[in-house]
């Protein structure tokens, strides 16, 4: 375009006369922002060429700029006229579903109020006795530690959510609540120490034992067959096998009680994120 | 910044099975609290307070094993207490336990209920909760600045004590008042009955 390449000076030019006589081009067509820096000499002219002249750069950043004359910016500014999309309020969005069966639900113990009424904090068993967990195997000790191991989340949970939401009383029934979940844990743990000593016990026991193989190899128990040496020893066998019987025994729970060797687990055996099946409350 | 090539190799990890900790724990007994987020925290953050010997990995192998939530990512910090004195402001000065915090990116979000209506707090006995806690906060306010006693005109007078002095002056105002009995015939006028010539001293009033 010719308009366009127009010196800028011949620019203004143009300007001046359009306004005394139409016959230049168009004012829209002549540019009346400056593109070029005023200078009209050529830029690569450069009066001093000795080693060590001066430099001829413009040390003026904004020669020639006029807001009188409507000159613009010497450099082209990097904007654009495109409307920029404007945020949308948080209320106007669509309201996040959260997933009924999401696994952090089970940090609840009331889906609505976060923390349940000290009416229903109350209500509560008793703990869980030694005596009852004695009987009971690794596996049921395991789980019902979790359940409490839970438990104790849930009221955690709760009373946070209580002081912080101010919702009234109730941090009384909770702690009485975790107190009797913590005896339940320490019961677990006094029927697991009471099975470890009994293993060790047995494991003594069964050194001296010439019917107990520890070694590993073989059978690890071989009864002698005390019927044919006679009535008379049958009594003394009898308390020997008790005694063995009841180190084996000692020595399955143990084994029970002992946590597994370590295993690295396998990443294909990990179960996807579907919802465990709800672990039985308090 | 996402390139087809970054892409391809982000959405290869998501297929990785996820890396846990070889250690097993059996028996642990942390206590995790999973705690209201902020006003304009996004839904797939998840704020827990966590005991201080946790790390993030402890936490999204805990989460993940014993919660079944999956986690992306975890961001961890400590609450440092302020300093505090014992028994009031004359004990030894310490500084209370510091508290861990974790912040967990989810995969799937989770949108917090709102906390109930102050109506709907009647099960948690919110009513003299809010009575206890204003008692609380004024007689607290009274203790710091000891100096500062309300002059009786900068009081709001008691309704009681406003209706009394009503009352009073409505008496005043009328002039006399009866309980509107009559009273027995023996009380009668003292100064009529008694004549001061027997030398009795009477005592007046």
């Amino acid at each position: 375009m010719a308009s366009a390449a127009i010196r800028p000076s011949l620019g203004a030019f143009g300007r001046i006369s359009s306004a005394a006589a139409a016959t230049t081009a168009p004012r829209s067509l002549v540019s009346t922002t400056q593109t070029a820096s005023l200078s009209t000499t050529t830029s690569l002219l450069k009066r001093h060429k000795y080693p060590g002249a001066r430099d001829n750069k413009d040390y003026s950043k904004h020669r020639g700029e006029s807001a009188i004359r409507r000159t613009g910016t010497r450099w082209r500014l990097s904007m654009s006229d495109e409307p920029l999309p404007k945020p949308v309020p948080r209320e106007q969005l669509p309201p996040i579903e959260t997933d009924p069966d999401h696994g952090l639900w089970e940090f609840f113990a009331n889906r609505k109020t976060v923390a349940n009424a000290p009416e229903e904090d109350a209500k509560y068993g008793r703990s869980w006795s030694v005596e009852e967990l004695r009987h009971k195997s690794w596996d049921d000790l395991h789980r019902l530690w979790w359940v409490c191991v839970k438990e104790r989340n849930r009221i955690a949970t709760a009373n946070w959510e209580r002081n912080k939401s101010k919702l009234g009383f109730g941090e009384a029934e909770a702690l009485a609540r975790d107190r009797e979940v913590r005896a339940t844990m320490r019961a677990i743990k006094h029927a697991l120490t009471e099975r470890f000593y009994t293993w060790e016990d047995a494991v003594k026991l069964a050194e001296n034992d010439p019917e107990v193989n520890l070694t590993g190899d073989g059978p690890a128990f071989t009864p002698r067959d005390y019927l044919e040496e006679g009535e008379a020893t049958a009594a003394e066998g009898e308390q020997q096998q008790q005694v063995a019987e009841a180190a084996e025994a000692a020595e399955e729970t143990a084994v029970k009680a002992q946590p597994a060797p370590p295993v690295t687990p396998d990443p294909a055996m990990i179960p996807a994120s579907q919802p465990q099946a709800e672990a039985p409350r308090l | 910044m996402a390139t087809p090539t970054a892409a391809v190799a982000e959405a290869v990890t998501q297929q990785l099975p996820r890396r846990f900790g070889n250690k097993q724990i059996f028996l642990p007994n942390h206590v995790i609290a999973f705690i209201r987020p902020k006003p304009k925290q996004p839904p797939n953050l998840a704020t827990f307070v966590v005991p201080l010997e946790f790390n993030k990995l402890d936490l999204r192998d805990y989460l993940y094993h014993a919660y079944n939530v999956e986690v992306t990512s975890v961001r961890s910090f400590i609450n440092q207490p302020a300093p505090r004195q014992k028994n009031g402001n004359i004990g030894k000065w310490y500084r209370p336990r510091s508290q861990k915090m974790m912040i967990a990116e989810l995969v799937k979000p989770f949108v917090w209920p709102d906390p109930p209506e102050e109506k709907d707090r009647e099960p948690f006995d919110y009513k003299i909760f809010k009575k206890m806690e204003h008692e609380r906060t004024k007689s607290m306010e009274r203790h710091m600045d000891p100096a500062n006693i309300p002059l009786r005109t900068q009081t709001p007078t008691d309704e009681v004590r406003a209706a009394l002095k009503k009352q009073a002056k409505e008496f005043l105002d009328s002039g006399e008042w009866s309980n509107g009995r009559k009273g027995d015939d023996k009380w009668t006028e003292v100064e009529t009955d008694v004549p001061v010539s027997e030398g009795k001293v009477m005592n007046k009033e």
